[in-house]
């Protein structure tokens, strides 16, 4: 049986596709349902976002482990005269402590050892570490949030739960989210991609869940972009085969499916016939992608001559940065390392090296192509680090434990206003205060959000909006129950907002 | 009630928004089809069972809806015409949902609900939780009953089913269907000549009796019981739990009662003197992923590893998730949290502690056997066994008994048979002694898995208030079960062996229907209910609901017989249709079964048939995890330095060639090969996977080490196997599709063959590079050039919608 009409017949299964999500399959059709919202899924008309998007694309900087907001962001002269003593109670105020310090004798308090200096911003100022020299000169572009908190105190339930919104594995994650809602604008390129920053301390775990689509359709999972072998797993052919053979390979292929649909008139057929074609072109748009050789001089400048290392923090910034080019909309940067337990100092002078001159040139190289307005850049990790120590404590050495109460999460561009410092923390950086000191105890925003402050939640509510999307309204049904990025809370901070 | 099954599939198409199927129709409303759905979905947030203000008017019942309030009631059953809910869901002022809910009422919503009220209001229980009754159901010509409720349905759309499909390819459906594996040139051959009326019957059972079968369909259950060979939290360290899936494989191959299957896994344990196989099947309590991350509290996670218990046995039996009353009652389906926390109670009391030690052997563990031919050996041993001692003269038990009471009766086999060997005069008293010895022997290379045990003394479970580990409320709570689904046996222990006997009981309205859905869904590809995960309230109405009910009956009234259930779908004549889409109908989902199945098949299948078409497939069932080739680094980048799955080693020699259910299974990293097609991590249930298509598919399908390596063994076969051009693309067709080419394949294939002999001819190095990936032997007797040019042939083959597609 020959369809009547090929054409028509692709033409109607693309309007099933855009219909029905991005495949032709049954879950597919609830999730753009729920997505267009009751009225306009009943009309079936497809449309974009909720509402006009002030990003087109985000770039997600995660430091894996729990980077010391005392070390880095939240400068607090007082501890030093509290060196060694213990912290006061009502500090802690029954704040429960991981199986790691719980059972410490002492909770000793902890100073930085790093000079902070106050740099000029649009609001009041932020104090940034020198252990950051690059990213302060970048700070009138950043909204630096130090009441970020959330409720996990280990690894593995809290990036699980600032990348999927529940400490269990099973749900997407952000990322797909993003995919899910955003789609793509570069058909020969992957619409989310991952990146995973080399660091000396590759401690901790990352999990595939933390890019991974849970109950949703798989193709929305971020793609490994890597340092080693193929950037993208199975680019290349296999010894002996060039791109012209590949060529009369696929074109035997297409003739062959062709005639499968001309049989069974399976519009997925001719789906399929065009991802193989889609994967031809990206044989050719990835390796360009990947070539930095055209790159100037200025950008190396910029970056660093790290950022000519394949799999370094900087050439994974440059590489978003091309990516975003590219309109690639998602992309998120891992970097691990930051879980100091001990032996902070030592460790997160190699973090920060790591890291902090890529991330400034990326807010600096977007900037200078005017793309930074668009382009939601994020910096932040799983949870902050205690401002007591763990193990032995020294002028010169120490260790902190994870601390889920407070902790520092910048962002910039995108809608972001550029330059403000949001919320403040106590004297010990330990708990979120108001503006005239006063102790928070907020909880996960689900009807009352508690000013100043930034649940995990919120951060992925404001994430969101930002890029177009109402949290409350980006479902995806599964088992009855129309799941969301931000569960049952989220709150987007419109104080962050331009 | 033909009229109202056209609404309800026109509800639901509504919600898809498609009308492409049938016209709207304005005849009785059906309440627990139409209208239940929409109440739960829009209304229950508030208005449901777990209304939060006492006095707020509840719609879950009739009692709720119809209770006077004041000077009105919502539905008013004697004037239905005075409802208040006919007010409030067309008010402007005051609307129902309140303009701030984040889901309102559609126009043909407010229009069901209206016409519901107005024909008075009646309320009846969702389908699903009325236990299934079987319907009468003659068995039409050329069929059996399955048809008859599928042609039923179309000839209200004065419709036919399809014609039949070739017999080659029902053949190659039928194969891949029931062993994941295409037909045997010989087997299809011997199909084709065989002209007797039961020719296609033979076929089916021959492929139900084969040990592939047990494989494939043993990878099913496996997403769903969320199997893995890590433990998946943290350092997701390696655990030992394979004779488990080991023995599934064993439980399906031997047809092991379905009811029984679940019996033991979740309490083989408790049973009297359970067998090994019964004790290595609880696993399935055990595999929930776990953690032993530093900071961790042991309670904490004593409450994540139940909830997940909980939940996933929600997911698996009752096709419900139990989430929500984690925290508060059910918001849609009538499950309270109590309840919810007394089904949790029958997990709570198990002996491992909650923290995994990042240990392989995380107690409690039992030795088992360490692949598929020690289980036959073993097995066999226990069936020699048991007829040697129920064959024993009355005398000799008595004296047995005499000798050692409680050994005799309540020792294990082993035990039994040791008495008997250590009996003076009985007769049987030398074999005893060899099959003790052989099981002796046999248990020598036994292995450790993962098993249940309770505590002796049981952990007190309470109420977490909002499911918070460290805020337990109210009085301790005794194990229980879902009283919406029937109410716990009489005289059942209160341990897991009571919950499966309530699962398993003839009157419980979910399990049966849901395990025969699942089936059905491998079978045609899409379940009778579409959301096999949900079969609540939120769930998709069953497009066919009595034969759903009719199959689930059917499969209790066979004792729980997965083979007969699975040869009475593949042998009805709806399976045997044509794959085809049709001109005179626009279903493209298929919702009507007036097709069969098509659709892209599973990852594991895709390397499966690759592997068997290229003679690699290595006979060796079960065992340790296997590795194939893997780009470097893929566990490294992720892996925390202490995790002893952060170093991926490959395989070499046989492994790299067993079939893909025995591909290791690190839970935080799959194998690519296998995500990039859909397989799920296995850290949750999976009970339904998506059918994506996608680019990165293509270059894996192309590129992948394996892919090639099968591919120029493929080639190696055609030109061993077959004289010449033609000849070899009739054995690639055959193998692959079950037919041979046709002329316009054939002339494209001939096409590729010829530009690739012209290709390699003067280019033998890239012809040997070719030729070199994977570590298979290469054969050098043939041409480089020849069989390179066959290799590029067999990959674009095996990559192409002949091979991935079922049709």
């Amino acid at each position: 049986m020959t369809p009547a009409n090929p054409q028509r017949e692709y033409d109607l299964m693309m309007t099933r596709r855009q219909l029905f999500g991005r495949t032709a399959l049954g879950l597919g059709t609830a999730a753009m349902a729920n997505l267009l919202g009751p009225e306009l899924s009943a009309e079936g008309k497809p449309t974009g976002p909720h509402h006009k998007p002030k990003a087109k694309r985000v770039i997600y900087l995660f430091m894996s482990g729990g980077p010391s907001h005392h070390d880095l962001w939240d400068y607090k002269p007082k501890m030093q005269e509290m060196f060694g003593k213990p912290l006061p109670k009502e500090v802690r105020d029954g704040q429960r402590l991981t199986g790691m310090t719980a059972r410490q004798k002492t909770h000793a308090v902890a100073p930085s050892k790093y000079k902070f200096t106050k740099y000029e911003n649009n609001d009041r100022g932020v104090w940034i570490s020198e252990l950051l020299p690059h990213t302060a000169k970048v700070a009138k572009e950043l909204c630096v949030v130090h009441s970020t908190f959330t409720e996990a105190i280990n690894h593995d339930p809290a990036i699980t739960y600032i990348q999927t919104g529940s400490q269990v594995p099973g749900r997407p994650s952000l990322g797909a989210w993003l995919s899910y809602g955003l789609g793509t604008m570069n058909e020969n390129l992957p619409s989310y991609v991952v990146m995973h920053a080399r660091s000396r301390f590759p401690e901790q775990s990352l999990f595939s869940r933390l890019w991974g689509t849970g109950f949703m359709p798989s193709d929305h999972q971020g793609i490994l972009l890597r340092s080693q072998g193929d950037p993208v797993l199975y680019l290349s052919n296999p010894k002996g085969v060039n791109r012209k053979d590949r060529r009369v390979q696929l074109d035997t292929l297409a003739a062959l499916n062709q005639q499968q649909h001309e049989k069974f008139g399976d519009p997925e057929i001719l789906a399929r016939i065009r991802q193989h074609e889609m994967a031809y072109r990206m044989q050719s748009s990835i390796p360009e992608l990947m070539d930095i050789s055209k790159e100037g001089a200025d950008t190396f400048k910029l970056y660093g001559e790290e950022a000519r290392k394949p799999g370094s923090f900087a050439a994974c910034c440059l590489n978003a940065r091309r990516l975003a080019e590219r309109g690639v909309r998602n992309i998120q940067i891992f970097h691990r390392g930051w879980d100091a337990h001990g032996s902070l100092p030592r460790e997160h002078e190699s973090q920060c090296k790591d890291v902090d001159q890529g991330s400034a040139a990326l807010i600096r190289d977007l900037k200078q192509r005017g793309m930074l307005e668009d382009t939601l850049v994020v910096w932040g990790g799983e949870f902050g680090r205690t401002a007591y120590c763990q193990g032995g404590l020294s002028r010169k050495n120490y260790g902190r434990d994870h601390h889920p109460r407070c902790f520092t999460v910048w962002m910039a561009g995108g809608g972001i206003k550029p330059g403000i410092t949001y919320g403040q923390t106590d004297d010990y950086a330990y708990n979120i205060v108001d503006a005239d000191g006063n102790t928070l105890r907020p909880q996960p925003t689900k009807d009352k959000w508690t000013p100043g402050t930034m649940h995990i939640h919120d951060l992925n509510a404001t994430i969101l909006h930002l890029v177009g999307f109402d949290h409350r309204k980006l479902t995806y049904r599964y088992q009855g129950r129309d799941f969301r990025l931000t569960d049952i809370h989220g709150h987007v901070i419109k104080e962050l907002l331009v | 009630m033909k009229t109202t099954s056209l609404v309800t599939i026109l509800t639901l198409l509504a919600c898809s928004g498609s009308h492409l199927l049938f016209a709207e129709d304005k005849g009785t409303v059906d309440f627990a089809r139409e209208v239940l759905p929409i109440l739960s979905n829009k209304c229950f947030v508030c208005h449901g069972p777990d209304t939060r203000k006492k006095d707020l008017l509840r719609l879950d019942s009739y009692e709720g809806a119809t209770k006077d309030l004041g000077d009105y009631q919502a539905v008013n059953p004697k004037d239905p015409g005075k409802s208040e809910i006919l007010v409030r869901i067309h008010s402007d002022d005051d609307p129902m949902p309140p303009k701030k809910a984040e889901k309102q009422l559609t126009d043909r919503e407010r229009d069901l609900i209206s016409r519901w009220v107005r024909q008075g209001g009646k309320y009846a229980s969702h389908w699903a939780f009325i236990p299934p009754v079987k319907k009468k159901a003659k068995k039409p010509a050329g069929g059996n009953e399955i048809d008859v409720f599928i042609i039923d349905r179309l000839k209200e759309k004065k419709l036919e089913l399809a014609s039949e499909a070739d017999r080659a390819t029902l053949a190659r459906r039928a194969a891949l269907v029931l062993t994941g594996l295409p037909p045997e040139p010989a087997q299809l051959k011997a199909f084709l000549a065989d002209k007797g009326a039961d020719a296609y019957e033979k076929l089916v059972n021959q492929l139900l009796a084969s040990e592939h079968y047990g494989e494939h369909q043993a990878r099913y259950w496996l997403d769903a019981v969320r199997y893995g060979d890590t433990h998946g939290l943290h350092l997701d360290n390696k655990r030992g739990i394979y004779p488990y899936r080991d023995w599934v494989v064993y439980a399906f191959n031997s047809n092991l009662r379905l009811d029984k299957f679940i019996t033991w896994q979740l309490a083989g344990d408790l049973l009297p003197r359970p067998t090994l196989q019964q004790r290595v099947a609880t696993g399935f309590v055990r595999m929930n992923p776990t953690t032993a991350e530093g900071g961790a509290i042991p309670l904490e996670f004593q409450a994540k590893n139940n909830f997940d218990r909980t939940e996933t046995l929600g997911t698996v039996l009752l096709g419900m998730t139990l989430t929500c009353a984690r925290c508060h009652t059910h918001k849609y389906d009538p499950i309270p949290q109590t309840e919810y926390y007394q089904l949790l109670a029958f997990f709570n009391s198990t002996a491992e502690n909650s923290m995994d030690g990042n240990s392989y052997t995380y107690a409690p563990v039992i030795k088992a056997p360490a692949n598929q031919q020690a289980w036959m050996v073993w097995n066999s041993l226990n069936a020699d066994g048991k007829k040697l001692l129920a064959g024993l003269k009355k005398e000799t038990a008595a004296a047995l008994e005499a000798k050692d009471a409680n050994k005799w009766k309540n020792g294990s086999l082993k035990d039994r048979l040791l008495l008997l060997a250590s009996a003076g005069d009985a007769p049987e008293k030398d074999e005893a002694k060899k099959i003790v010895d052989a099981m002796g022997k046999s248990s020598g290379s036994f292995t450790t898995t993962l098993v249940a045990k309770d505590l002796g003394k049981p952990r007190v479970t309470r109420v977490l208030s909002r499911g918070e580990y460290n805020l337990p409320i109210g009085d301790p709570l005794q194990p229980g079960t879902l009283s919406i689904m029937g109410a716990f046996p009489e005289k059942a222990p209160r341990n897991r062996l009571g919950l499966a006997r309530w699962l398993t009981s003839r009157e419980h309205p979910l399990v049966s229907r849901v395990l025969v859905n699942r089936v059905w869904q491998r079978v045609f590809g899409d379940g009778i209910v579409r959301t096999p995960e949900d079969f609540g309230m939120q769930g998709q109405q069953p497009t066919h609901p009595e034969l759903l009910d009719w199959l689930a009956v059917e499969l209790q009234d066979s004792d729980w017989n997965l083979k007969h259930m699975l040869r009475l779908m593949v042998t009805s004549r709806t399976f045997r249709q044509d794959s085809i889409r049709r001109k005179d109908l626009d279903d493209p989902e298929n919702k009507l079964f007036a097709r069969g199945p098509s659709h892209r098949l599973d990852a594991e299948v895709l390397r499966d048939i690759a592997l068997w078409a290229s003679r690699l497939l290595a006979p060796e069932m079960g065992g340790e995890g296997i590795k194939p080739y893997q780009p470097a680094g893929l566990w490294s980048a992720l892996m925390h330095p202490a995790s002893n799955t952060k170093k991926y080693v490959a395989d070499k020699g046989e492994k790299l060639y067993r079939r893909s259910l025995y591909v290791y299974w690190k839970r935080t990293s799959p194998h690519p090969m296998m995500t990039l097609f859909d397989a799920p991590s296995r850290e949750s249930s999976c009970v339904k996977r998506s059918r994506t298509n996608t680019s990165l598919q293509s270059l894996g399908l192309f590129n992948e080490t394996q892919r090639v390596e099968m591919g120029r063994k493929l080639a190696e076969r055609l030109l061993k196997d077959a004289g010449d051009d033609r000849q070899r693309l009739d054995l690639l067709f055959t193998l692959l599709a079950c037919r041979t080419a046709n002329e316009n394949e054939r002339k494209a294939c001939q096409g590729l063959l010829d530009a690739m002999r012209d290709r390699y001819k003067d280019a033998e190095k890239d012809a040997l590079a070719l030729l070199s990936m994977g570590e298979a032997a290469r054969d050098e007797k043939l041409n480089p050039a020849e069989h390179a040019a066959w290799t590029q042939v067999a990959i674009t083959l095996l990559a192409s919608d002949l091979s991935i597609l079922l049709y």
